[in-house]
């Protein structure tokens, strides 16, 4: 049974708790930060952060003004294009795990030559991978599939405080979603599901995806 | 083989589920063995209270060998069900980050260096401060000749981690020296 992940955006409050949970899970170090203006920080996603919430305002008709937050991260593909890149030149850097549908980057990755990591990192519907030069590793969120595997909920989700991030079996997450839709609508009309039939996480997003992220939603 | 039912369908149902994956040629191995380590495996789990803001929620520390190895909200406890903000997330961040003070820093008046002090000492000079200054200014009458018993010099900075009881404790303590001014940080 596959396992998905709903992100109802309408309920994130910004936080940033999944964003610090997965970097401490995951034990990765700390960027270099400034004041960039915004309270998106670091300004992208890279190889020590998988999960990073994007902050967007924008103005509307009548002056008031929508502050939109995006907590990107990898989307865990039911058919995953990356592995399908990745396969050609080395089978097993990027596979799915066939019980949960988890799309994982394994220690292969740093056998890729440089063009097939250009070619998996613009084969990304998404713009998710990100390449550390140190280890020479291509890298991306794992959905924690050592988490899911124990039989726990990936970090970000655990650690969600506005209950904006949902973890379950994929038909009662995609049951949920669709709930959750309708309900959006009532005040979002134009409130949509980001490509729910091909992802594993589902994000719902309350107006169109440009007043979010340029590669929030594919479709 | 001893086997009841319900043994025999996980065992049916397993041997299913390997021989169509087997069968469709995905190699099984390498997603489990990326998967199979676990880092708060075998880790001894201690409750605990995220010491940042006045909503105190709860969390599991993951002990291996001596070491803090994660931490993570607990999920039963009601008042976060096993979430936690940014501040909380980061806990692990607070034991590992290596500004953390260690042991008691004291700089003595007009000096320019913070030296190491153990508790001892530390405790000793927070009560031999106290009681001098209580004694130099406390103020037994006000200028009309009232009784106030009145320490204006010291403000007690308390917190918002502290329950009725305690806080109770603490009042009472403080009020015996006649300190008026309290306060607590109620949020970082």
């Amino acid at each position: 049974m596959s396992k998905a992940i709903l992100i109802d955006t309408t309920r994130c409050t910004a936080c940033r708790g999944c964003q610090v949970g997965c970097k401490q899970w995951h034990n990765l170090p700390a960027n270099r930060t400034y004041q960039m203006g915004t309270h998106q920080n670091p300004p992208d996603l890279n190889p020590f952060n998988f999960k990073l919430v994007r902050f967007n305002e924008h103005e509307q008709k009548d002056g008031t003004v929508v502050w939109n937050f995006f907590p990107d991260q990898c989307r865990h593909c039911v058919t995953p294009i990356c592995k399908d890149v990745a396969d050609m030149a080395v089978p097993g850097a990027i596979i799915q795990q066939p019980e949960t549908g988890i799309v994982l980057f394994t220690e292969k990755t740093a056998l890729l030559s440089p063009e097939d990591v250009k070619a998996v990192t613009d084969a990304c519907p998404y713009n998710i991978p990100r390449y550390n030069p140190q280890t020479r590793l291509l890298v991306k969120c794992d959905m924690c599939v050592d988490r899911v595997n124990a039989g726990l909920p990936p970090i970000c989700v655990q650690t969600c405080p506005t209950g904006c991030m949902v973890f379950g079996n994929r038909e009662e997450i995609l049951d949920l979603a669709r709930k959750r839709l309708d309900y959006a609508r009532q005040r979002h009309p134009k409130a949509f599901l980001c490509d729910a039939e091909d992802v594993n996480v589902i994000f719902l997003l309350a107006e169109d995806k440009k007043y979010y992220y340029k590669y929030a939603s594919f479709a | 083989m001893n086997c009841n039912r319900r043994d025999f369908l996980k065992l049916a149902g397993a041997s299913a589920v390997c021989l169509t994956l087997g069968q469709l040629g995905f190699n099984l191995d390498e997603a489990f063995a990326y998967a199979g380590k676990l880092k708060i495996e075998g880790a001894k789990e201690f409750i605990s209270i995220c010491p940042f803001c006045a909503v105190c929620c709860q969390v599991i520390a993951y002990v291996k060998d001596g070491r803090l190895v994660s931490v993570e909200g607990d999920p039963d406890f009601p008042v976060n069900q096993g979430s936690l903000c940014a501040k909380g997330a980061g806990l692990m961040g607070m034991y590992t980050g290596k500004p953390r003070l260690m042991k008691p820093l004291y700089r003595a008046p007009y000096s320019d260096k913070w030296e190491e002090k153990d508790w001892d000492w530390t405790l000793d000079q927070i009560a031999r401060r106290i009681k001098d200054d209580r004694d130099k200014n406390f103020v037994a009458r006000n200028a009309d000749g009232k009784t106030v018993n009145r320490l204006e010099n010291i403000f007690m900075m308390g917190t918002s981690h502290a329950s009725n009881e305690e806080c109770a404790l603490m009042h009472q303590a403080l009020r015996s020296l006649g300190i008026v001014y309290m306060d607590h940080q109620a949020r970082t």
